[in-house]
C-alpha cells in the first residue's frame, strides 16, 4: 500500500497554522496527479465552527486543498465529517471562521455581495442531492433562470436552454414543471441548470443520493462526458462506489480534516472498503 | 494579492422579475389568496368608510340647497311685509358681497350713492364682525363689559364715556378674553357709528315705502296669494317697489312653491269637514274625531283615495278648482320628501368634521384596522419567506441579487396588495352606498358624488397597495440578507 505518499498533503497531525503552505510551492505539496496545469480553487488553513447555544462545534478543523482545472475529484467521509461545510466553503456559500478561500486566484472573503453574486452566477455551478429546482418554473425556465440573472437576451438564453437539455436528454420535456418529473429527470434538468453559464467549476454534493442505480448510472455517464469532452472541473461529494470509478483523485475527510488525498490508480477499490479503509 | 477581476452582477429585467412573482404567486394561489382577502377586508372598511362620508357631505350639500329653495317663498313673503330692524340691514349687507342682488336692493331702497353704499358695506361688516365677538361671549362677561345692551345699543353705550372706560376696565380683568382688533379701529369705527345708522335708518326707510308700495297692490290678498302671480304682474309691483326679485331664477320657484303651499292649506282646511273627516275614520277604522292631518297625508298618497277624497270634497261643497289626483298626489309624496330632506339635515349635521370629514372616532378606527391589515399582511409574508428558504437560498446560488430577492417579495406583495385592494374597493363602495341609500331614501340617488367615489375607491386600491409593499419591506428583508447555506441547513 502506498497511499501515505507525498499526495497527501494535509497532515491531519499537523496544527493549522504550521501546515498552511505558501502560495508559490503550493502546487508541488498538492502533488498534481493530473495532466493539467492551472490551480481553479485552493484553500488556505480552512476552518469553520458554529455556534450552537453555548457549544462551539468544529466542522472543519483546517483544510488545505488545491484542485486543477478539468479535474474530476470525488470528496468522500461520514456523515457530519464537515463535508458539506467544505462544500459550502468552496462554493462561496458560507464564510470561513479563518482561512482563505481561493476561486480563481479571487480571495472570497474579499468580495462585495454584487461580486459573489457574478461568482456564483458564472463560475460555479451547483448540483444538489434534493434537485432544489424552482417548483414553478418548466424546465427550461429552470435552466435559463442564471443565464437571465447573468444577463443573457431572453432568445439566446432559449436557444443556450434548449441546447443543454439537449446535452442531458430531455430536450422533449422542456415545458415540463419539476413536479411532472422523475428524480433522475429532475436531476438532469438541474445538471443542465448548472451548466447554464458555462462555469468553471461544477460542486455536486451527493448527485446520486436520492436515486436508484440505474438512474444513478445515467447522471455519472453525463458527469463523466461533462468532465471529458467540455473539461469543466467537477468536485462531486458522494457515498457512491461507482463515482471512483470514474473520478481522477479521491479524498477522504474525518473530524473536519482530510484524512487522505490520493489519485485513483493508486487506490485499491473493493466492495465494502476502499485502500483498506471503511466508509 | 491577486487582482479582483469579477464585474458587477446586471440586474434582472423587470419584465422578468414581474413574471417570476406572478408564476410564484400561482403556484401558492391558496396562501395568496388568504392574504388578498385581508387586504380586501381592511380595503374594504377604508372605503366604507370613505364612500359613506363622501356621500354623507355630499347628501348635506344638496340638502341645504334644496330646503334653501323650499324656503324661498317663506323668506319672500316676509320681506314683502316686514321692514327689519337697523340690526337685520347691517346683517343683511354684511352677508352680501358687492354687486349681490341683496347689496343692490340696499342700495336702491336707501337711494344711497355708490361711494355711500361702500362705506356702509364696510361699516356693516365691521359692526357685525363687533356684535358677533359680544355674542359669542357668556352671560357675565358680556354683562361686565357691556351690562345689557344688544344690536345697535352696545355702539350707543360704547360711544359713551363712561360706558367705553366700563368696557375697557373689564376687559382688562377677564383675562380669558381678548379683543379682536387694536382699540384704535374699534374707536375710529365707533366714530363712524352715526353715519352708520343714518345710513341703516334712509335704508329702513325705503324699505317702508316699498312695503306700503306693495300692501296697496295686495288690495285684500294675503301676500301668500300675491305671490302666485310672481311671474306676472305682482312680480313687477315687487321690482318695481326696488326689491331685487329675478324673473327667472327666483319667481318661478316662489311662484310654484306658494301655489303649493295654498293647496296644502287647503287640503288641510278639509279637516274641519265632518264628511271628509268620516271618510278617513273609515279608512283608517278609527274614531272621525281622532282624525288627524297626518293620517290623512297618509292616505292620499294613494291614487284611488284621493279621487274619492276629492270628490267627497266636492260633495261637502269644498271648492277643489285647480286640484285633481295628480296634484293631490304629489303634494302628498312632496310632504315625505319634505321630511325626508329635514331629516337628512339631521343626519349629515356632522359630516365634514374632522380628519378627511371622517369625524375622529372613525379615523381612529381606520388606523387602527389598517395596522392590523399591515400586521396580517407583514405575518403572511414571513410565512412565505419562511416556507421558501430553499428557493431563495437556490436563487441565490444561481446568481440572484440580494435586491432581486426583496424586489420578488415586494412585489408579490404589491401584487396582492391591487388585487385585495379592487376588490376592497369596490366591496366597501357597494356596502357603503347600500347603507347611505338605506339611511336617506331614493330621493337622493342623484346627489350621489360619483366622481369623487371613483376618485376614492383609487385612492383606497393605492393604499391597499401601499400597505402590503410597506408590510413585505421586512421580510423581504431577513429573506434576501440570508446566507444561501443557512437558509438550506433551516430547511
Amino acid at each position: 500500500m502506498d497511499e501515505h505518499s507525498t499526495h497527501v498533503s494535509a497532515e491531519p497531525a499537523a496544527g493549522p497554522a504550521a501546515s498552511q503552505p505558501s502560495a508559490e510551492n503550493a502546487s508541488p505539496g498538492q502533488g498534481p496527479p493530473t495532466t493539467q496545469g492551472r490551480v481553479i480553487i485552493r484553500t488556505v488553513g480552512l476552518k469553520k465552527s458554529y455556534l450552537m447555544k453555548d457549544v462551539v462545534t468544529e466542522a472543519l478543523r483546517g483544510v488545505d486543498v488545491h484542485i486543477l482545472t478539468g479535474e474530476f475529484i470525488a470528496v468522500m467521509g461520514p456523515s457530519g465529517s464537515g463535508k458539506s461545510t467544505f462544500f459550502n466553503m468552496i462554493g462561496a456559500l458560507d464564510s470561513p471562521t479563518t482561512g482563505r478561500v481561493f476561486i480563481d486566484e479571487v480571495d472570497v472573503a474579499q468580495l462585495t455581495a454584487e461580486e459573489l453574486a457574478y461568482l456564483r452566477c458564472h463560475k460555479i455551478g451547483y448540483i444538489f442531492q434534493s434537485y432544489n429546482l424552482i417548483k414553478y418554473m418548466t424546465a427550461l425556465e429552470n435552466v435559463t433562470t442564471p443565464m437571465a440573472f447573468g444577463g443573457v437576451r431572453p432568445d439566446e438564453a432559449r436557444e443556450r436552454g434548449m441546447d443543454l437539455l439537449d446535452i442531458v436528454g430531455l430536450k422533449d420535456r422542456w415545458h415540463h414543471r419539476p413536479i411532472e418529473m422523475s428524480g433522475g429527470q429532475q436531476q438532469r434538468v438541474a445538471i443542465a441548470r448548472s451548466l447554464a453559464n458555462r462555469p468553471s467549476v461544477l460542486l455536486c454534493d451527493e448527485p446520486t443520493g436520492n436515486l436508484d442505480l440505474r438512474t444513478g448510472q445515467e447522471i455519472l455517464d453525463i458527469l463523466k462526458r461533462l468532465n471529458e469532452k467540455q473539461n469543466v472541473t467537477i468536485i462531486c461529494a458522494t457515498h457512491d462506489h461507482r463515482m471512483m470509478n470514474m473520478c481522477d483523485r479521491l479524498m477522504w475527510i474525518r473530524d473536519g480534516q482530510i484524512e487522505r488525498l490520493a489519485r485513483r490508480d493508486e487506490v485499491h477499490i473493493e466492495v465494502g472498503s476502499i485502500g483498506g479503509q471503511t466508509e | 494579492m491577486k487582482q479582483i477581476t469579477l464585474a458587477e452582477q446586471p440586474w434582472l429585467g423587470v419584465g422578468r422579475t414581474v413574471k417570476v412573482t406572478a408564476d410564484g404567486i400561482r403556484y401558492r394561489l391558496f396562501r395568496a389568496s388568504v392574504t388578498v382577502a385581508v387586504i380586501a377586508v381592511a380595503v374594504a372598511f377604508l372605503m366604507n368608510i370613505l364612500s359613506e362620508s363622501l356621500i354623507k357631505r355630499s347628501i348635506a350639500t344638496n340638502t341645504r340647497e334644496r330646503i334653501a329653495r323650499m324656503r324661498l317663498v317663506y323668506s319672500w313673503s316676509a320681506k314683502l311685509t316686514n321692514p327689519g330692524s337697523p340690526e337685520s340691514i347691517l346683517h343683511d349687507l354684511a352677508g352680501s358681497p358687492e354687486g349681490s342682488s341683496l347689496y343692490r336692493e340696499i342700495q336702491t331702497h336707501g337711494k344711497l350713492s355708490d361711494s355711500d353704499i361702500g362705506t356702509f358695506h364696510r361699516g356693516a361688516v365691521q359692526a357685525i364682525t363687533y356684535l358677533e365677538f359680544f355674542n359669542d361671549l357668556d352671560y357675565a362677561k358680556r354683562r361686565a363689559m357691556i351690562h345689557t345692551a344688544r344690536g345697535i345699543q352696545v355702539f350707543h353705550r360704547l360711544r359713551d364715556e363712561k360706558g367705553m372706560k366700563q368696557f375697557r376696565t373689564a376687559l382688562s380683568q377677564i383675562k380669558s378674553v381678548r379683543f379682536i382688533t387694536p382699540f384704535e379701529d374699534l374707536e375710529q369705527f365707533l366714530a363712524g357709528v352715526p353715519a352708520l345708522e343714518d345710513h341703516a335708518a334712509r335704508v329702513l326707510q325705503g324699505r317702508r315705502q316699498a312695503i306700503a308700495q306693495i300692501s296697496r297692490a295686495l288690495g285684500s290678498r294675503q301676500v301668500l296669494e300675491a305671490l302666485v302671480d310672481a311671474e306676472g304682474a305682482f312680480g313687477a309691483t315687487v321690482r318695481q317697489a326696488g326689491f331685487v326679485f329675478d324673473e327667472t331664477d327666483v319667481a318661478p320657484i316662489v311662484a310654484d312653491q306658494a301655489q303649493r303651499l295654498l293647496d296644502v292649506i287647503r287640503l288641510e282646511k278639509t279637516m274641519d269637514s265632518e264628511k271628509c273627516r268620516q271618510l278617513i275614520a273609515q279608512q283608517a277604522n278609527v274614531m272621525p274625531a281622532d282624525v288627524n292631518v297626518v293620517m290623512m297625508w297618509g292616505y292620499l298618497d294613494g291614487a284611488r283615495f284621493a279621487t274619492r277624497y276629492l270628490s267627497r270634497m266636492q260633495d261637502s261643497g269644498i271648492d277643489t278648482s285647480g286640484l285633481n289626483v295628480e296634484r293631490v298626489t304629489e303634494l302628498a309624496s312632496a310632504r315625505d320628501e319634505t321630511a325626508a330632506l329635514l331629516d337628512a339635515e339631521r343626519l349629515t349635521m356632522d359630516a365634514g368634521s374632522g380628519f378627511m370629514g371622517l369625524g375622529d372616532r372613525l379615523a381612529w378606527l381606520l388606523f387602527v384596522s389598517l395596522l392590523v391589515c399591515g400586521i396580517g399582511i407583514c405575518n403572511a409574508m414571513l410565512m412565505t419567506v419562511t416556507e421558501r428558504f430553499t428557493e431563495i437560498a437556490t436563487l441565490k446560488c444561481l446568481g440572484a441579487l440580494d435586491g432581486f430577492i426583496m424586489l420578488m417579495f415586494v412585489l408579490e406583495s404589491s401584487i396582492l396588495g391591487v388585487v385585495g385592494g379592487v376588490i376592497g374597493a369596490i366591496l366597501g363602495a357597494l356596502i357603503g352606498l347600500g347603507r347611505m341609500l338605506v339611511a336617506f331614501g331614493v330621493n337622493f340617488v342623484r346627489a350621489i358624488p360619483v366622481g369623487d367615489m371613483l376618485l376614492g375607491m383609487l385612492a383606497s386600491v393605492i393604499m391597499g397597495m401601499l400597505l402590503a409593499a410597506v408590510a413585505a419591506v421586512l421580510p423581504s428583508y431577513k429573506a434576501a440578507r440570508l446566507a444561501p447555506m443557512e437558509a438550506m441547513r433551516i430547511e
